[in-house]
């Protein structure tokens, strides 16, 4: 189609060229939402998305930030995500950890594997016209990726309507998977909710139950979430919050804010930050004294409740000596999925996966091994293979992926940030504090609002 | 109560001055070479991004001592070569030339860094002798309790006002200065009396260039090394100069602090602190359609 346009465009006008564009995108639309009777095997299935898969190969999107606050993510996400291709072509890794698994390590359903790439610049509108370009020229039958929730909130709903399933990357807004949940997303990280659940009493534990907090936010579905959910629980162990400025995500210079923080009576800094923010957030704090001052007659405190090894190798042993957070999982984890994948991923790049990689390259072998349950890559059938679904092998413990609203539940980490004194090697900044069961995170469906919709996208 | 009070006003206007120093050094730069060579230059936010990546590559290697002395010396040079290479086959091309052809420049300088260094930021260590806070308490009287403020960033505030200083005096008691003064004005007539202007003209965007590289060098810590940084501070640097009046040295300084004050202050209003330099930008040309500071006839035909 491309090819056809591509072809004449050089006498073309633009006006012309438009015409022919959309003339193209509406065939295109009407294909996908016809049955074709015509093909052999589709007689019992409709085609939805880019189902049925033509030829002896089959297509992955990987749809990762390069550019923008969480490029650093974007990069580590794509490593796994080729791994994880590489596993299920050629197994190895987490194939043989996978418990109950049907993959077999030569391909999916009969057939290769391949998968191509794209950009999201950690801007919803650019992740949006990405994944687009995958589905409708590249053919991919499932596309995966983040980071950033809004990103992926808007990966979600382009799923639902064109009916090709996205595998959450790293988002970690309740959001993903509460008012914005959809039938075609699926999230294995873990949530705000979560974080804050977990983190809440370990607050309490360490710094007192009556503390006063000041929160910087960053200004978007994560942020405001995190920012909700942190609150709550913390206010919950007797926690005043005195104070949130909501920061712009493209911000480097927090100074005006933390001169704020500063003038308030509070005596802990929450930064609901990520990737390059909180880099930047967090150093500057340090740069401002914050964590050798005394306030209230108390030890100033400051916490990073969503946490990665990433961000700390950014803002430097030093800085995060000591402060506390959450993560979803840490290469230092001794269960036998977690080495398998540790151990691969090394020898492929030399160091170990951050937390975005082992999420990413998790969903794509869940999504793969869906495809081999149902038999099908046709997509209700694959969304019900993944609904409910309890596995080992992929990290601590056990996981489910509830089917009220996508989300996997399993052990999350509370994590301190280890002192250049105290870290051994170079990617060793993480000590993990608690281990927190799944049954401690787990929470009702119906705690957030929200509809899935329907499993045939309309 | 009213000790807490100008605590808090303290530490504000403090925080003003020091988001303020670093547009008053790209602005600084940006209006001098507007004001004499009347070219709009959209490669100047690249140009302290390169000061930046210098600094933190030399103060790695070399010291930081070094890298305040290498690095607007640097950035001298590759202002003359950008002047001799690129520009000045633009002088007497529009505008809007001028704006694509720097914004271009600005775009291959930041893909490039991106390429070399990556997309991520690259952690710049304060020297040891700039880093941990100053006690303000124990120096000023009037503030009660404990109040402190980094060092490096105090030093910030100190570099730029000595930079605007030093720039002054070589303007106002120097014949260099003096010559480019009535550049300013009426660099034509300057021509019809024979002075040699293309090599100053030169020298005044090396100039413009070189305290580029010293806000690179000094804000660098405070801004963090990445290749959107020069893109993130060009936008509020020419609010500045607009704001301060197109070509007018003072009124940049102004202006540059006025943003600065209006960043702190409404620092704690979420909705308010993302539009407020634009807000005041409005303002300003609203009352003063020429600039704080702008004089008839700079940009007007």
């Amino acid at each position: 189609m491309s090819e056809r346009k591509t072809g004449k465009s050089g006498g073309w006008s633009r006006r012309g060229i438009l015409k022919a564009g959309a003339t193209a995108g509406a065939v295109s639309a009407l294909s996908i939402g016809t049955p074709t009777f015509f093909i052999k095997d589709a007689w019992a299935q409709k085609a939805i998305g880019n189902f049925p898969v033509k030829g002896k190969s089959v297509v992955f999107g990987f749809n990762v930030p390069q550019t923008g606050a969480y490029a650093d993510e974007g990069a580590d996400e794509l490593r796994a995500y080729k791994l994880a291709v590489k596993h299920l072509n050629e197994g190895g890794g987490m194939l043989e950890t996978l418990k109950p698994s049907s993959l077999k390590g030569n391909g999916l359903l009969g057939k290769k594997v391949e998968y191509v790439v794209g950009d999201t610049q950690t801007n919803p509108d650019a992740a949006r016209t990405s994944a687009r370009r995958m589905i409708e020229r590249d053919k991919v039958i499932m596309f995966g990726g983040g980071s950033s929730s809004a990103v992926a909130i808007a990966q979600q709903y382009l799923a639902q309507e064109l009916g090709v399933i996205f595998m959450c990357g790293l988002t970690h807004s309740n959001d993903t998977t509460g008012k914005d949940k959809r039938r075609y997303g699926f999230r294995h990280f873990f949530n705000a909710y979560m974080s804050g659940k977990a983190l809440a009493p370990v607050l309490a534990k360490e710094y007192g139950k009556d503390r006063r907090a000041f929160h910087l936010t960053a200004d978007y579905t994560w942020g405001h979430t995190q920012y909700e959910s942190i609150k709550q629980f913390t206010e919950k162990e007797g926690w005043t919050t005195v104070g949130n400025i909501m920061t712009p995500l493209k911000a480097t210079d927090f100074s005006q804010f933390l001169t704020a923080v500063l003038n308030s009576d509070a005596d802990v800094l929450v930064l609901n930050h990520y990737g390059k923010n909180m880099i930047n957030s967090l150093t500057q704090a340090v740069e401002f004294g914050m964590r050798d001052m005394q306030k209230n007659g108390k030890q100033f405190e400051i916490v990073v409740p969503l946490y990665s090894r990433l961000m700390a190798q950014g803002a430097g042993p030093a800085n995060i000596d000591g402060v506390l957070g959450t993560t979803n999982w840490n290469w230092t984890l001794q269960d036998a999925g977690s080495q398998a994948f540790v151990k691969s991923f090394e020898a492929e790049y030399g160091f170990p996966p951050s937390q975005a990689a082992q999420t990413c390259y998790v969903q794509t072998l869940l999504y793969a091994n869906a495809c081999e349950r149902a038999g099908t890559f046709y997509p209700p059938e694959v969304i019900k293979a993944l609904e409910d679904f309890e596995f080992e092998g992929t990290g601590p413990g056990k996981t489910l992926y509830r089917g009220g609203d996508h989300q996997c539940f399993k052990d999350i980490l509370v994590v301190r940030g280890k002192g250049p004194d105290k870290k051994k090697g170079k990617y060793d900044l993480l000590e993990i504090v608690d281990q927190v069961k799944r049954e401690d995170v787990i929470y009702p469906v119906n705690t957030f609002p929200g509809e899935l919709g329907p499993y045939e996208p309309a | 109560m009213s000790g807490s009070l100008i605590n808090h006003v303290f530490l504000q206007i403090l925080t003003g001055l020091q988001l303020g120093a670093i547009y008053v050094l790209i602005a600084l730069g940006l209006t001098l070479i507007f004001g004499t060579l009347g070219v709009v230059n959209f490669a100047h936010g690249a140009l302290f991004m390169l000061g930046a990546y210098f600094a933190v590559i030399i103060a790695g290697k070399f010291g930081f001592l070094t890298a305040i002395i290498a690095v607007p010396f640097l950035l001298f040079i590759i202002g003359i070569i950008m002047e001799r290479g690129l520009i000045r086959f633009f002088y007497n091309r529009p505008h809007t030339d001028q704006i694509l052809v720097t914004f271009g420049l600005a775009i291959v300088v930041q893909e490039t860094l991106k390429w070399i260094f990556g997309a991520n930021n690259i952690p710049f260590p304060l020297p040891r002798w700039g880093g941990g806070i100053l006690k303000l308490h124990e120096w000023l009287p009037f503030l009660e309790g404990f109040v402190a403020y980094p060092k490096w960033r105090m030093i910030l505030i100190f570099v730029s006002l000595v930079t605007v200083a030093a720039l002054f005096a070589l303007l106002q008691f120097t014949r260099f200065g003096l010559i480019v003064r009535a550049g300013m004005r009426d660099s034509e007539m300057l021509r019809f009396l024979g002075i040699n202007i293309t090599r100053r003209f030169a020298i005044v965007f090396g100039l413009g260039a070189m305290i580029a590289g010293i806000a690179g060098a000094f804000g660098g810590p405070v801004t963090q090394v990445d290749p959107e940084v020069g893109m993130a501070f060009l936008v509020p640097s020419f609010l500045v100069v607009v704001i301060g009046g197109m070509g007018s040295l003072p009124g940049a300084v102004l202006a540059g602090f006025m943003l600065g004050m209006a960043i702190s202050f409404s620092a704690q209003y979420s909705a308010i602190q993302q539009i407020i330099i634009y807000l005041v930008a409005v303002i300003v040309l609203l009352v003063r359609p020429r600039g704080l500071l702008g004089q008839k006839g700079v940009m007007e035909e």
